[in-house]
């Protein structure tokens, strides 16, 4: 596989997932999501957070959105990657080129990655900067690049599941929904299997909702940041419901890969073995 | 190696219908063109060409390679340009070409020198920084030409490559096709416009419902969809007695009178301008002009589509 092509493709696709106004759309909300709450709580002078907790208040930013709102984003980046190229008729033209279909794919999937980490390192920027602003100098950042990666490599599960459904489907829309789909079933059934657990203590259920793959998702960072914050950091995050379902990282870390593994192996497969098809809508 | 391109017995089943067996080979230096009515198969063939589709069954080998299983090496000197390009519509001429240029493993110092003599080659130089979306149809027709030619290919696959494109444009083209082969280069190229296909292409090949109804010259196919072929004449002021004399002569089939002139049949094989011209004067009749009559190519596509219908 030659390195520089896979290059050249990943660039494209930051390029092209960039240039899309709802992957913008959704940096924007971003960015409102991480830095009004701080500007809200801050002007109503709410006395709920006592002044101890002023210089961890970054880790609400850091933590809240990293469940719910980064898999949304993967599957949006992700889910038109592919398919999006053949709905455009944008494929055709260069993979007529002498590249490798590897070259292409990788490259692809590389790009909705790197795309995902900036998204990731600027929420961590802009709440550290808008708790910053709002309460103060922040405390106990040493952690903050941990935990930004370990949030980066668990988008891999929905970006490559979103990219898995783009390649299969070949339609955008009904990829997106489909891959929504897979993140919102497994939100919920967790949620379920958990209250279940809390209700019969069958510890069958936890070990189900362990197995989903939102949880790793969410516990992941949590569990790599949580042993390096003080105690007042860490009782933020309880008063907030953020909370780990798993409490092995390296579990955690395992169901990741294999999550990300077989949906980007089972598109590569696929793409591998398909024709490449002509514009299709 | 002589063949850049050969179908042997190469097939796509599509299910509902199934385009070939296919088998021809398209040698180093020819301009092929492909003609066919709408979904008879041209695009499929290019696509099987290209590697983008694998044959159900059959071969399909590109300089000498399978397109599908060794396809970055098969693609090497090989420039495509798809029929109604799709082009990354968020990209600028320069981006695109830049992109493309990466694809080739083309140097960056090459490139930054290559594309804008390229861009300004095609015709859209002023362009250059415009986002793709923006540009006219014709533009984006020549852009699509541009990226095919980006990495001096000795092969240029063009599928419809004349569409959208301005007069002044076409001639241009022309003239840069004729040059590419005078070059050494070859070109496949699937067209439906048959005067562009008759004056640029050396050989044609009809396909019909998924086969390859006739191949040769352009000289083969009018002879054998015809049966023959048909002389204009243009004449200055004659009688009938003309007519009587032309027909006499060995090899005529039919001579019709037709507005300012005849139009005379002849046998397969035959190439009787000259005679004509001789019994012409020899008459004391004004020869205008003469020579093969432009509709005879149409004539012939309609011919041989209609007789497969048939």
């Amino acid at each position: 596989m030659n390195l520089a092509k896979v290059w050249a493709f990943a660039a494209y696709e930051v390029r092209r997932a960039s240039a899309r106004k709802k992957v913008l759309a959704l940096v924007v909300i971003t960015i409102l999501l991480d830095t009004v709450p701080y500007y809200l709580l801050r002007t109503s002078r709410l006395s709920v957070v006592p002044p101890t907790d002023y210089p961890y208040l970054w880790v609400t930013g850091v933590f809240v959105l990293q469940g719910f709102f980064f898999p949304f984003i993967a599957l949006l980046i992700s889910a038109g990657s592919m398919s999006e190229e053949y709905e455009q008729g944008t494929a055709e033209v260069l993979l007529s080129k002498p590249v490798s279909r590897d070259e292409f794919l990788c490259g692809k999937f590389l790009g909705g990655f790197i795309l995902m980490s900036v998204v990731i390192i600027l929420n961590s920027i802009l709440t550290v900067c808008a708790a910053t602003f709002a309460f103060g100098p922040q405390l106990a950042l040493q952690v903050l690049p941990l935990v930004a990666l370990a949030q980066a490599f668990s988008s891999l599960v929905f970006l490559s599941v979103a990219f898995l459904s783009g390649e299969l489907i070949r339609r955008s829309s009904l990829s997106y929904i489909v891959a929504s789909a897979v993140f919102f079933t497994s939100y919920i059934v967790g949620l379920y299997l958990r209250v279940i657990f809390e209700f019969t203590g069958d510890p069958l259920y936890q070990t189900f909702s362990l197995y989903l793959p939102t949880t790793p998702v969410s516990s992941l960072p949590l569990l790599l940041g949580q042993s390096q914050l003080p105690a007042s950091a860490v009782s933020i995050l309880q008063a907030l419901g953020v909370a780990t379902a798993e409490k092995s990282a390296l579990f955690s870390v395992a169901l990741i890969a294999v999550y990300a593994l077989c949906a980007f192996g089972a598109a590569r497969t696929y793409f591998n073995r398909v024709d490449v098809s002509k514009k299709v809508t | 190696m002589d063949e850049l391109v050969r179908f042997d017995g190469a097939a796509k089943d599509y299910g509902t219908k199934t385009i070939g067996p296919l088998s021809f080979s398209v040698a180093r230096g020819s301009i092929v063109g492909f003609l066919g009515p709408n979904g008879a198969g041209k695009s499929t063939s290019i696509r099987l060409m290209l590697g983008l589709m694998r044959p159900s069954y059959g071969e399909v080998r590109l300089r000498g390679l399978d397109p599908v299983k060794h396809h970055s090496r098969a693609l090497q000197e090989v420039g495509y340009s798809p029929e109604l390009p799709n082009l990354q519509t968020f990209l600028s001429p320069v981006e695109l070409l830049t992109l493309v240029g990466k694809e080739l493993s083309i140097d960056a110092h090459e490139l930054k020198e290559r594309i804008p003599r390229l861009l300004e080659t095609i015709g859209i130089a002023a362009y250059s920084d415009t986002k793709i979306g923006k540009l006219s149809k014709g533009m984006v027709q020549r852009l699509s030409v541009a990226q095919a030619l980006l990495g001096s290919p000795s092969l240029l696959i063009l599928d419809e490559p004349m569409i959208g494109i301005d007069p002044a444009g076409v001639v241009h083209f022309r003239e840069l096709f004729r040059g590419f082969v005078s070059g050494g280069g070859t070109i496949v190229m699937s067209s439906h416009i048959m005067s562009e296909v008759e004056s640029l292409c050396s050989s044609v090949m009809l396909i019909h419902s998924g086969r390859i109804v006739s191949k040769g010259t352009i000289k083969d196919f009018i002879e054998s969809s015809l049966g023959g072929r048909t002389v204009r004449v243009e004449l200055g002021p004659h009688d009938d007695s003309l007519l009587g004399k032309i027909r006499a002569i060995a090899g005529v089939l039919r001579v019709g009178a037709s507005e300012g002139g005849l139009d005379v049949a002849v046998e397969k094989g035959r190439d009787l301008r000259g005679e004509i011209s001789k019994e012409v004067v020899g008459s004391g009749v004004d020869l205008l002009s003469i020579g093969f009559s432009r509709s005879e190519f149409d004539d012939a596509y309609v011919s041989a589509t209609r007789s497969e219908v048939d």
